[in-house]
């Protein structure tokens, strides 16, 4: 399919994904707590978008390749040295917003 | 647009009622914003009674990859545009985490804040994205923002006034 409003279903119910590095999809993977290799495109990449993508490799999080080396990535992959992403937390947001503002 | 509209409504996940009316500003070609933002206040709706919201749309100030000077030129129209938005809400506090959207509505809150018309807070969040770099609406606004708030400790390292929480998204 070309377009969908949501992945969320079919992301519970993989056990792999292979997926770009855009920022939605990454994050909305790891949320679920799903293994995920992210694929460079070195000719079509934004910069930015990459930022993302390294830093969850550093910690862990993702495995990476490009286009050419993803068969190799899934030969050779291993999975359980996967890091779990903790989620964001939103709340320490209003925390600071709180006190900004003199609410607490 | 998009993301950002993600990013944005979980910031405001864990805002008291306090933080109410809010009133949502979209550029005029976002398609799918709309009906997030109005699940999201629906559902918010459920928990808090008195819970309201507003929507306005400004003309986009810049498409991705618009050429500099151009892109001068159509901020300058969306902050004209924003004047009067701006001072019809008056608002405390103006949120906003990245799209082109924001720039020309900050800037008009500052404008009214140096006329002394009203004095707005603005919190920029930097979207989560942004592990090393800033995007060029956070390199603007991080000289006319009250809080300029960053997800990733390299950032924080770089951007000296910038404000560190960890992951917030």
């Amino acid at each position: 399919f070309r377009f969908k409003d949501s992945l969320a279903e079919d992301l519970q119910s993989a056990d792999l994904v292979i997926s770009h590095a855009g920022a939605g999809s990454c994050l909305e993977t790891l949320e679920k707590g799903k293994p995920l290799i992210v694929v460079i495109n070195d000719k079509l990449m934004d910069n930015h978008q990459l930022e993302l993508a390294k830093q969850l490799h550093r910690d862990g999080c993702v495995l990476y390749c490009n286009c050419s080396t993803l068969v190799e990535t899934l030969q050779s992959m291993d999975l359980s040295a996967l890091k779990p992403f903790p989620p964001g937390q939103p709340e320490k947001f209003a925390s600071f917003l709180d006190k900004v503002f003199g609410l607490q | 647009t998009g993301g950002h509209t993600t990013e944005i409504l979980r910031l405001l996940s864990c805002l008291s009622e306090s933080y109410s009316p809010r009133h949502y500003v979209l550029a005029d070609s976002d398609k799918m914003s709309e009906a997030k933002i109005r699940s999201f206040e629906q559902k918010r709706a459920e928990t808090f009674s008195k819970s309201q919201f507003s929507l306005d749309r400004i003309p986009r100030s810049r498409e991705v990859r618009q050429p500099w000077i151009s892109s001068v030129l159509t901020t300058l129209y969306s902050i004209l545009y924003s004047l009067p938005l701006t001072y019809k809400r008056k608002p405390d506090l103006i949120l906003c985490n990245g799209p082109g959207t924001c720039v020309p509505v900050c800037l008009s809150a500052f404008l009214l804040g140096l006329l002394r018309i009203k004095r707005t807070i603005i919190v920029y969040v930097e979207s989560i994205c942004r592990v090393e770099t800033l995007s060029l609406s956070g390199k603007i606004l991080y000289y006319f923002s009250d809080y300029f708030i960053v997800q990733w400790p390299d950032l924080k390292k770089k951007y000296r006034k910038s404000v560190y929480l960890g992951r917030i998204v």
